[in-house]
């Protein structure tokens, strides 16, 4: 059966939310709404697993974030083949001027963060999600979250203060 | 205050609102007393602000409406095999005979069990795999005019009655073989086949080219004007619509390709950008 129009309303409500959040992972544009758009077809493929009495928001990052997680895995493997795509994170200092709203600084010591540590950081604080939302979305007990989190926090801080200077891969391997 | 130094988390938990209120209590009085601490805490504080400044701009943003269409889109549905080889079986046909009463066939193709195809993407997109299929795996005759005969464009341009431009996309790895002109029951088509550049001395990949196809045609009303994607097994289909010209009427394009959806896109794109009517 096809998904219902309320349902589809619910799901065009938090396009915006989706976009935000995948911008966050894989900053350039067109890789960001290609995975919105892969999360929103699986939500609509798997529209009578969702169950309303839930937030469709988280409901529908969790997706989000499994389709980028299996990006990342299709691409590591592929990576001879396609090696300029937008989901590698030594990619993500995006070229002036391509996003006018991020500051490079930022957005580069994101990049640099691991991406277990990257997650949590921006599901609790860009998206606000609480840390029992959080461990749901990525599927991992509330005691990671927190540390994820604080570790995350500190990694970016260092980055920013321009102590970051550990080779990138090093710090990615702290989780 | 003797209570135990809080931890890095706990300072997290508290700036996330995630601490009892006794909790919370506790750790606001540890930094009153600390400064180096709170200072710690005002800084990651910050820090998610700033990226909160940095990403909300993308909440502003218009929804590219390629994403609104997905959400209105009715499930796809896969064609059995046999059925897919039946709309192979008729559209060759269809063009080997060239014959008018061939005209009815896609008439009773198109009524049949796909309706639900053709509801969801416009009966032309859906022809656009089906010719797409028939043409690609061709050896000798995969196209009736060469992409070197001068003419191919002028001669699509002419009987399609919507400008084709023969596009280049070299830059994404593909060159121009040729074109054909499709007949169709509510008027022609055309189709570019592109082939990917083999590099010079890879010879053994020549047996089976990768090979992507154009599709244009005037598109049928009920056609989205949005960019939409859809996979039909190993297919990936780009399509939509160009709006009016001062030139032309709309057009309808679908690129058809068994290639990964990011490599196709970037082909989409490159056409889209070299449209004709694009200034």
């Amino acid at each position: 059966m096809d998904a219902p129009t309320a349902f589809r309303q619910q799901l065009l409500g938090v396009i915006p939310r989706l976009r935000r959040y995948a911008r966050s992972l894989v900053f350039d544009p067109h890789a960001a709404d290609d995975l919105v758009q892969t999360a929103l077809e699986r939500a609509l493929a798997h529209w009578h697993q969702f169950d309303q009495r839930r937030d469709i928001l988280v409901w529908t990052i969790s997706i989000a974030h499994n389709a980028y997680m299996d990006d990342r895995r299709r691409h590591a493997r592929s990576s001879l083949v396609e090696p300029s795509d937008g989901f590698d994170p030594d990619a993500t200092q995006p070229a002036a001027g391509t996003d006018i709203g991020l500051q490079l600084d930022l957005v580069k010591a994101l990049g640099r963060l691991s991406i277990e540590q990257r997650e949590a950081l921006l599901l609790v604080t860009l998206e606000q999600l609480s840390y029992a939302e959080c461990a749901e979305v990525l599927r991992i007990p509330i005691g990671t979250v927190m540390s994820r989190v604080s570790r995350a926090r500190i990694a970016l801080r260092a980055l920013l203060d321009g102590k970051g200077a550990v080779p990138p891969g090093t710090l990615r391997r702290v989780v | 205050m003797n209570t135990a130094a809080p931890d890095d988390t706990l300072l997290c938990a508290w700036i996330d609102g995630e601490l009892p209120p006794e909790r919370r209590a506790e750790v606001e009085a540890w930094l009153r007393e600390h400064p180096d601490d709170a200072a710690r805490v005002r800084a990651w504080s910050a820090d998610a602000r700033s990226l909160r400044s940095a990403l909300d701009p993308v909440l502003d943003e218009a929804v590219p409406t390629a994403l609104t269409q997905t959400v209105w889109r009715k499930a796809p549905v896969v064609l059995p095999d046999f059925a897919w080889r039946r709309w192979a079986a008729a559209l060759a046909l269809f063009v080997l005979g060239g014959a008018v009463g061939a005209g009815a066939m896609w008439r009773v193709q198109g009524s049949a069990s796909t309706h639900t195809v053709l509801a969801s993407s416009g009966g032309w997109v859906q022809r656009a795999a089906v010719a797409h299929s028939v043409y690609v795996p061709e050896v000798r005759h995969p196209v009736e005019v060469k992409a070197q005969e001068e003419h191919l464009s002028r001669w699509l341009t002419r009987r399609l009655d919507v400008p084709v431009k023969l596009f280049d996309l070299r830059e994404q790895g593909f060159e121009l073989v040729g074109g054909r002109l499709l007949p169709d029951a509510s008027g022609p088509s055309a189709q570019l086949m592109y082939q990917a550049i083999t590099p010079p001395g890879a010879a053994s990949a020549a047996a089976k080219p990768e090979r992507v196809t154009v599709y244009l045609r005037k598109p049928d009303d009920t056609t989205p004007a949005g960019f939409r994607f859809e996979r039909q097994g190993e297919l990936g289909l780009f399509y939509w619509v160009e709006g009016k010209s001062a030139n032309s009427g709309p057009t309808g394009y679908a690129l058809v390709g068994a290639l990964p959806r990011e490599k196709l896109l970037a082909l989409a794109e490159a056409i889209y950008r070299q449209e004709p009517s694009r200034p």
